[in-house]
């Protein structure tokens, strides 16, 4: 895959190529809004985040190293864009309103308004749910950590990468987040 | 609770894998005696399991094309458009250089044998005595018109451009032309004349791409 990655980018270097891009979009593109998803905790602002990372992505592609991991620097801008649209939310924006955007929550809502759930995957949809709440309840460095290390199973230094942060940072953020969601699983 | 925050810290070690056999060993007997942290270890490991369960989400439906209509229009400019726009002169001269050295020379050689060349539309007359195009009082040239080795006089009206090459153009006090007037008498100029030509062709047509 790096050697196809390699190719589209040069492409895309060398006169913005749209069809390479759209190649490269649709690589990355799950992976992105994951990120997006569990860092904003909604449908919407996540399709946002996830778009407005690409576009930036093609407008400063000239930036980018060819000699480090394009997703790494992908998942930068992604992280960084979520990090300030949660930075921008208005003091009251309380947590029942990022619930509330959950509906495209792994597409189970749509299955749920035609078939009848079976019952263990009711429970799946409830622990879904859980998992979504508990990720967002999380101060937000210490989340988007939790999300590459745990989600997207990256280890610590391309986390420090991505984040921009020494290793022993990226680990203490990952303590805290993890006793945070411990001490929440505790009281539930 | 872990017993001692030594060991809560020690139990994140270990989960991230960051700790020597030894060390390893040495939380192992802790557990297997120390209930507090025991608990708070399986504690911890469920936590971690729980976030790792969480389903993997899909970007919605035509995410792809979504991104890409709303890619700037400038980026859509080929590199060799942008490319052109930014270095016109040396741009004219290379297409010259390519395309048209051989061409250009062998029509300049043809066009040199006197014979009058009219290129436009049919509304003129030929004197061919005098070698002149004229455009009649009262008649219309649609478009461009374009005369080598005459003279061209007009009298009515070139809705285009007129371009002479080794004659002279003539406008009569009546007459009009609404584009530009161009006479070209010189083997230099002829070539001039004809990479312009070509440099606007290519910058009309990048403009109609955008
Ligand atoms: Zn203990």
């Amino acid at each position: 895959m790096d050697a196809v990655v390699k190719r589209l980018i040069k492409e895309i270097k060398k006169d913005g190529d749209e069809k390479a891009f759209a190649e490269l979009v649709d690589l990355y593109k799950d992976k992105v809004f994951q990120i997006a998803y569990r860092m904003t905790g909604n449908h919407y602002e996540a399709q946002d985040m996830a778009q407005e990372s690409f576009l930036r992505a093609y407008a400063n592609i000239d930036r980018y190293d060819e000699n480090r991991k394009f997703s790494t620097w992908l998942f930068r801008i992604t992280t960084n864009l979520c990090i300030d649209r949660l930075r921008k939310r208005k003091p009251d924006y309380s947590l029942d309103e990022e619930i509330k955007g959950t509906d495209g929550l792994t597409g189970y809502a749509q299955i749920a308004a035609t078939d009848q759930l079976p019952e263990d995957q009711v429970v799946t949809l409830e622990m879904q749910e859980w998992v979504q709440k508990a990720i967002v309840s999380l101060p937000p460095k210490y989340r988007s950590a939790i999300i590459l290390r745990y989600i997207e199973d990256l280890n610590i230094q391309q986390i420090s990468n991505i984040l921009d942060l020494p290793e022993n940072t990226v680990k203490t953020h990952i303590h805290r987040g993890r006793e945070a969601l411990r001490k929440r699983l505790k009281d539930a | 609770m872990a017993c001692h925050k030594d060991y809560e810290y020690k139990l994140h070690q270990y989960l991230d894998g960051d700790m020597t056999e030894t060390e390893r060993d040495e939380l192992y007997q802790h557990l297997d005696t120390c209930e507090e942290c025991a608990i708070h270890y399986k504690e911890l490991k469920k936590s971690v399991m729980f976030v790792q369960s969480a389903s993997h989400i899909e970007a919605p439906f035509e995410f792809t094309e979504g991104v890409l209509k709303n890619l700037p229009a400038k980026k859509k400019t080929k590199w060799w458009k942008k490319w052109m726009r930014q270095h016109p002169v040396f741009t004219a001269a290379s297409i010259f250089t390519v395309l048209m050295a051989a061409s250009l020379f062998f029509s300049w050689m043809e066009q040199s044998d006197e014979v009058l060349t009219v290129a436009g539309s049919q509304n003129v007359e030929i004197d061919h005595e005098t070698g002149t195009v004229i455009v009649p009082e009262g008649k219309t040239v649609e478009g461009d018109l374009y005369v080598r080795n005459g003279h061209v006089e007009v009298k009515g009206e070139v809705t285009g451009d007129l371009t002479v090459i080794n004659g002279e153009q003539y406008l009569a006090s009546a007459g009009r032309v609404a584009g530009e007037i161009e006479e070209v008498d010189q083997a230099l100029e002829w070539i001039w004349y004809h990479t312009k030509r070509i440099a606007n062709d290519v910058f009309s047509l990048e403009q109609e791409d955008e």
